[in-house]
């Protein structure tokens, strides 16, 4: 080489180069996103998450949950991710705004879990088929408002517009509350869908209950797992007086002596509170939505009701 | 008639015996820093291979110590990988590069003594990171998992470390800048930037959501090839002509795969992000980029080649050599093999799979530790004044060390891939995918016991060289015995 001051140049160039490539400029793309709100500056989302999911997602962060959990849904076209009902739509810069550690990860050994908190009884794999058809009471009617109020509003709105709920009440009930309504409508769908789980008294399907056992014994529910237990996120301690309300009911294999009980520890309940605000269903202005959810999993579960797969086809338009 | 002659014989035995004094005295400026990197790193090595049996058996069985908080899985991974990133291989790293900077510089080490506390600093800092990691302090960010306390100890060390080897360069001797001191140069002046940047942009000044995963990932790659694949490929372009005694084939190829190699290595990191929720432009351009790293790889690959030809018959004598061309070969394969599993078409089956954990190891393992193992054949015994003890030792490092990390990295691709397919047929139910892998994993596992033996052996020989029980001779210890006249044919 000539001399040490192209060296230098080129050495500092190339991962200039590089930086500015890579970081600035996409950081000026997509690196000050605001939340999506409607025309009426209602509806934001995303929603930044409670303090107790956000402690949540430094649990999940210290004890590596993404090396084996992805959180992040491909488009139809790049994987099998949208049929496998781990998301109705393909993740975007935007569904992550304010996470901090984003844990995005690279690695399936376990499922994907950016919709973890909508995915409804019956849509997951190990389950049952027959666990979906009984629309849930409650979920229904609740998301119904939702969905309805953007074809009656249409007619004096651009197409382009039209498709976010007009007022104020049906709104936040059904999208911006997702990660406090969730497990009501999930509960509810799944107690009276689930009822085979339920015959072996397990908890529903991804609910903070199935969640708790999941976590502390993960192959009395999903028999091939090959997760980790975490009994050191709980704690076995003997009944005094009353016996917890949240308390673990643990089939015969974890069966604790008469008189003690599991309970979870407070870190556990970030944990399980961090997964049930897991959601990306809310549509997305710049993401395409992909077709309704397959026939195999009815327009009337939970997920599909409460995230209005129509309205995004419109706004892309 | 008789003076003349007699003047040059004379003046010839005086410039060999000054250049042999002069190296003498570099060497040994340089023992006492090299030895503390050196033995600080293989201690490292140990502690990650016994983190990495854990982690590799907790896979398939899961509630083996699960109940214990600091050995849960999801700890021992990123405690076992930044191990083996900053305790072992930084550490390897540097030890060798600050070696060839002083050979090459042709300057003697000064204040060597401070050079042992950016060391020391060094391991507190690892140290510091690794029990953060195990006590639940994780950041969350792969490759960066160290806790930023433990960050900021390592930066500082690291700039102790920089400053000794510019100053060494700043005092070198002669005009001429050789290859390796090119990607040395190059590896010290980006690690800062890159470490610096990272850390800053996520934890100072933090980039608001995905961004942080761009941050992530472009740290990710570089460090892996800017700062390991920049000093792995230095060092073999030392070793190798060192060993075989002989000039490297061109001069001009060297030049063409250093730049293209910066250029493009250092756009690669988005490749780990294939389809994931990022402007398509910034994926596409990592793996336009990934595909052009062929072009380095290939004049490298071609000037090493070049430069063997004709003495691959030297594989059977010389550790160093075997060690080097091994990793150089890796080298090749490694960036090849990048290539096919960045593809968007290939990607849509392996992404998220085991085979990226296969790439990292190939990088990581295969080139630059078999590369490291071989410079520390060559280092050390200049540095001890010792010979390394037992030939079949070194014979029985090498091939556990090449099969274990083959088997590794056979059972990862073929058990990625059939997970993989698995996890890209939604009529299968998820746990398919991970039942599919399990026999891999297995196996994977049976890779580790050849890697701890490896290591073991590694670790107890360089160990008996520490204390001085190495032979005390002035031939090098060869893998297989040597009639000198069979080789001098050779040559």
């Amino acid at each position: 080489m000539k001399g040490i001051v192209p060296l230098l140049l080129g050495i500092f160039g190339t991962l200039a180069f590089s930086w500015a490539g890579l970081i600035l400029i996409p950081n000026y793309q997509i690196g000050h996103l605001d939340p999506q709100v409607d025309e009426d500056g209602n509806d934001p989302y995303p929603a930044p998450k409670s303090g107790m999911a956000n402690r949540g997602r430094r649990i999940y962060a210290a004890n590596g949950c993404v090396y084996c959990h992805s959180q992040q849904v491909r488009a139809d076209y790049a994987g099998s991710d949208i049929d496998r009902k781990w998301g109705v739509r393909r993740s975007a810069p935007r569904d992550y705004l304010f996470e901090r550690p984003v844990q995005l990860g690279q690695m399936r050994l376990g499922p994907d879990l950016s919709n973890v908190a909508k995915r409804a009884p019956g849509e997951e794999e190990n389950a049952a088929p027959a666990a979906s058809p009984t629309p849930a009471g409650p979920a229904t009617p609740q998301a119904s408002p939702a969905t309805k109020p953007a074809p009656g509003a249409s007619p004096s709105m651009p197409p382009a517009t039209a498709s976010a709920p007009p007022a104020t009440s049906p709104a936040p009930s059904s999208s911006t509350a997702v990660a406090a309504a969730s497990p009501s409508p999930a509960a509810n769908a799944a107690s009276t869908a689930g009822t085979a789980d339920a015959a072996h008294g397990n908890p529903p399907l991804y609910t903070a209950a199935w969640h708790h056992r999941h976590l502390y014994s993960p192959r009395s529910l999903v028999l091939d797992s090959n997760m980790p237990n975490y009994h050191f996120l709980y704690e076995k301690r003997r009944i005094t007086g009353e016996r917890a309300a949240d308390a673990l009911k643990l089939d015969e294999r974890d069966a604790v002596p008469e008189g003690w009980e599991v309970v979870p520890t407070y870190d556990a309940k970030c944990l399980v509170a961090y997964l049930m605000s897991l959601d990306q269903s809310h549509p997305l202005k710049e993401v395409k939505a992909t077709a309704a959810p397959p026939s195999s999993a009815p327009a009337t579960s939970p997920a599909a009701a409460a995230s209005p797969a129509p309205a995004p086809t419109k706004e892309a338009k | 008639m008789t003076v003349p002659v007699a003047t040059t014989a004379e003046s010839d035995v005086t410039v060999r015996d000054v250049e042999y004094v002069e190296r003498a005295l570099i060497d040994a400026s340089t023992r006492l820093p090299v030895l503390f990197f050196y033995g600080s790193a293989i201690a490292w090595l140990l502690l990650g291979t016994l983190l990495a049996g854990l982690t590799s058996w907790k896979l398939h069985a899961p509630d083996l110590l699960s109940n214990i908080s600091f050995l849960t899985w999801g700890r021992l991974r990123p405690a076992h990988m930044n191990v083996m990133v900053y305790g072992w291989a930084s550490m390897a790293g540097l030890g060798t590069a600050i070696w060839l900077m002083a050979r090459l510089c042709r300057t003697t080490l000064r204040h060597p003594l401070l050079l042992i506390g950016a060391a020391a600093f060094w391991n507190l800092g690892v140290l510091l990171g690794v029990g953060g990691i195990l006590a639940g302090d994780s950041t969350g960010y792969e490759w960066l998992e160290f806790p930023p306390y433990a960050a900021v100890v390592l930066f500082i060390a690291y700039s102790l470390v920089v400053s000794w080897a510019i100053l060494m360069f700043r005092f070198r001797r002669g005009d001429h800048i050789y290859i390796t001191q090119w990607y040395l140069l190059g590896a010290f002046l980006w690690f800062p930037w890159v470490y610096g940047a990272a850390q800053i942009m996520l934890f100072v000044v933090p980039v608001q959501g995905v961004m942080q995963a761009a941050v992530t990932w472009w740290f990710a790659n570089n460090l892996l090839f800017l700062w390991f694949g920049a000093i792995g490929l230095g060092t073999a372009y030392y070793m190798i002509p060192k060993v075989i005694g002989r000039p490297v084939y061109s001069y001009h190829l060297a030049a063409v795969g250093f730049w293209t190699y910066a250029l493009f290595a250092s756009w690669t990191g988005m490749q780990r992000m294939v389809d994931g929720p990022f402007p398509a432009w910034m994926i596409t351009a990592s793996i336009a980029a990934t595909i052009l790293t062929v072009i380095p790889v290939a004049t490298v690959g071609l000037n090493h080649h070049m430069t063997m030809r004709g003495y691959f018959g030297l594989l059977r004598y010389s550790p160093t050599l075997r060690f080097t061309v091994f990793g150089a070969i890796s080298y090749t394969v490694f960036s090849l093999i990048g290539v096919v599993l960045s593809l968007r078409s290939m990607a849509g089956y392996v992404h998220f799979s085991e085979a990226s954990v296969a790439y990292s190891h190939m990088g990581l393992y295969a080139f630059f530790t078999m590369t490291m193992f071989g410079s520390m054949y060559y280092i050390v015994p200049r540095l001890v004044g010792r010979e390394w003890r037992y030939a079949s030792l070194i014979k029985l490092h090498f091939w556990s060390s090449t099969y274990g990390v083959g088997l590794m990295v056979l059972m990862l691709l073929v058990g990625g891939l059939a997970q993989g397919v698995s996890l890209h047929d939604p009529t299968l139910p998820f746990t398919e995918s991970t039942e599919s892998i399990l026999p891999y994993l297995r196996g994977r596992s049976v890779s580790g016991v050849l890697l701890t033996v490896a290591h073991v052996v590694f670790a107890f020989h360089f160990g008996l060289m520490l204390f001085g029980l190495g032979r005390t001779a002035s031939v090098p210890t060869f893998l297989n015995p040597k009639e000198e006249e069979a080789l001098e044919a050779r040559l």
